[in-house]
């Protein structure tokens, strides 16, 4: 257990111990507190006060399967708040196996000074000076690296999007098969990487030595107990290794809530050719993988490897948001082009959803048809060019909203919302509104409540509960590393059960019934909120955009009917 | 009664023959629940089902119509 603190300034690196008010705490709710104490919440984001912290989950690193996550944090250029954006890929595994808990960058570099992180087998940190890879591309840069420091590293790096310090930039990480197709892509994490100078982080994948596990045996049974859960839930073993995350596609289509012509529709024209039934088809045909392991330690094989039609490479992993934010919302039904436009985001490092929605709200705006392929490939091509508009494209919906004076941005904090519509599923209308993070699926997707009939989507009660609850296992799972599609099989009593007793049985404590996810999940949120509260934001900003509210969405013709007391309460620890 | 149904995620790899873009079409006693039809069609609660009609999510004990076209997915918490 130590952190590894680097300085951009004067290019310092300090190994520290893990403090005690960080004991027991990793991924999120490490990233998250450790900003609330350290970052000055008044300050520019892209500037030397602000910190980017990289921490694997608490149970990262350990013998528990699909714990390969990493939670990436800092003040958001985005949302201007705090922010914590995760990641799959191996980085995760691999710093958790060297007994990493969380590298902290610090200050800035001068301007146009570029540098890369190695971290090799024994642990051992250095900034190497990382010139020549200025404007690369991040394929071709992880190429480039696996050659210099071996095919046994993980990789995470940014693109152009991050060195022009664009708000959508992501920071993109390496796969089990080394390509830079997993990201970190939320709230411009690859802005604040780039402001700091710093190009990527290159990891050994041999390390030996991660953190002590003191009761053996009883994580031995509280993980079986993970693996029971995980192989009985037909979604994580059954719908995900088939389709992937692309199923949701058809249903949330047929539920009428699948945002698409920039929000102005619940239901896609031709979506059928674009579901996760009809991608698989299409893999198969051509010789892709319709499954495959995206991540270390993975059981569940909810990624794929989307192929052309001579059987060659183009994206791997095709997810559902990325087919609503470059299909559904910007009206295009071909999968190539989805699959071409996902890659170029990978390349560039630039966050699929927002960089999709911000596409659909220029054509919203007039500047293009909904629906041009070409011009959707060209328009996120700019943004690699860094041209003017391009530049305005990579700043994400609220930026292109504002340069053409378009009032339909679906965005809260400036982030996108993610592919259910706040009008067909109220209930992730208030997770959007109401999570410290901006607009955020992952924060609390309430879908599932629906699917499984718990929950009328289109009737205001409960939804703020669900939300509130989601959210509150949403945060303590994604402090564990747990990934979470095998999150999804342990929402019940006993799979929290199973969660504490892993914490407890890894660091020898107790800790009071609940703890998990209750107690770690509301401290997270607590110290987020607080921050967001220092750094500016009010009750104001957990609101939707006003069209939710006024314009009904077809087919059910209903609009956004959350009270704003109500959204008040949902996170009023 | 008839009801048109549509198999969505790995449900269809049940029905031998299954074609995706036609469907099926069954043939269930009248007054039949969505429970019902679930049981004809073999799908075991264990599978997750969720039956959609006309946008909106059906619960178990809700009665089919006649003629009705439903769409039968997997449930699932996110992507």
């Amino acid at each position: 257990m130590k952190f590894v603190r680097v300085n951009m300034t004067d290019k310092t690196i300090k190994i520290e111990d893990v403090s005690p008010e960080y004991a027991g705490l990793g991924g999120r709710g490490l990233t998250s507190i450790m900003i609330n104490n350290e970052v000055p919440p008044e300050c520019d984001p892209l500037g030397p006060e602000n910190k980017l912290i990289f921490a694997p989950g608490f149970l990262t690193g350990t013998s528990l399967v699909n714990t390969s996550r990493i939670s990436v944090g800092a003040k958001s250029p985005l949302t201007r708040g705090i922010k914590e954006s995760n990641a799959g890929g191996s980085i995760g595994a691999s710093l958790g196996h060297l007994g990493i808990t969380a590298i902290i960058v610090e200050g800035q570099a001068p301007d146009g000074d570029l540098s890369l992180l190695r971290v090799d087998a024994q642990g051992e940190a250095s900034l190497v000076p990382a010139q020549e890879y200025q404007g690369m591309r991040t394929y071709a840069l992880v190429e480039k690296l696996l050659a210099a420091y071996g095919e046994k590293s993980s990789v995470m790096c940014i693109g152009p999007a991050g060195e022009y310090r664009l708000a959508s930039a992501s920071i993109q990480s390496t796969d089990v098969d080394g390509r830079p197709c997993r990201a970190a892509g939320r709230g411009g994490m690859g802005a604040v990487m780039g402001a700091k100078g710093l190009k990527a982080l290159v990891v050994d994948q041999r390390g030996k030595n991660p953190d002590v596990i003191t009761d053996p045996q009883a994580f031995k049974e509280a993980a079986k107990a993970v693996v029971e859960a995980v192989k009985a839930d037909h979604m994580s073993a059954e719908v995900m290794p088939a389709l992937g995350t692309a199923a949701l596609v058809a249903p949330v289509n047929a539920m009428g809530a699948f945002p698409s012509y920039n929000a102005t529709k619940g239901q896609l024209d031709g979506w059928e050719k674009i579901s996760g039934e009809a991608m698989a088809e299409i893999i198969k045909e051509r010789g892709g993988n319709t499954t495959h392991r995206g991540c270390d330690q993975c059981m569940i094989h909810c990624s794929n490897e989307y192929v052309d039609k001579d059987g060659k490479f183009i994206t791997s992993s095709l997810e559902y948001e990325t087919i609503w934010s470059m299909g559904g919302m910007t009206g295009i039904t071909d999968l190539d082009v989805i699959a071409r436009l996902d890659n170029l985001c990978d390349d560039i490092g630039l966050d699929t959803m927002n960089t999709g929605v911000a596409v659909a709200v220029a054509m919203d705006a007039g500047y293009k048809k909904f629906g041009d392929a070409e011009a959707a490939i060209e328009m996120v091509e700019e943004i690699g060019r860094g041209t003017e508009f391009g530049r305005i494209l990579g700043n994400g919906p609220a930026a292109v909203g504002e340069h053409f004076n378009h009032p339909r941005v679906p965005v809260v904090k400036r982030q996108s919302i993610a592919a259910y519509d706040p009008r067909g599923m109220l209930g992730n209308g208030v997770t959007y509104a109401t999570s410290p993070m901006g607009a955020d699926h992952t924060a609390g997707n309430v879908v599932g409540a629906y699917l499984e009939k718990k929950l009328d989507p289109l009737n205001p009660e409960g939804q703020a509960e669900t939300s509130r609850f989601l959210q509150i296992a949403m945060a303590a799972f994604d402090c564990m590393g747990q990934c979470f599609m095998a999150s999804v099989a342990l929402l019940h009593p006993d799979g929290f059960g199973a969660f504490q007793k892993l914490i407890e049985a890894k660091t020898g404590a107790k800790f009071e019934d609940g703890y998990f996810p209750f107690g770690m999940g509301t401290r997270i949120l607590k110290a987020e909120k607080e921050f967001n509260r220092k750094a500016g934001l009010t009750k104001q900003d957990d609101r939707l955009p006003r069209f939710f509210y006024e314009e009904p969405l077809p087919p059910h013709n209903k609009v956004f009917v959350i009270s704003d007391q109500e959204l008040d309460g949902v996170l009023d620890f | 009664m008839k009801v048109k149904v549509k198999l969505y995620g790995t449900l269809s790899l049940q029905v031998p023959g299954y074609k995706p873009s036609q469907g099926m079409e069954v043939e269930i006693p009248d007054g039949a629940t969505v429970k019902d039809l679930l049981a004809y069609l073999e799908i075991l609660e264990t599978r997750g089902a969720a039956v959609i009609a006309n946008g909106r999510v059906l619960k178990a004990d809700d009665k089919m119509q006649d003629g009705v076209s439903v769409d039968v997915f997997q449930s699932m918490q996110g992507g």
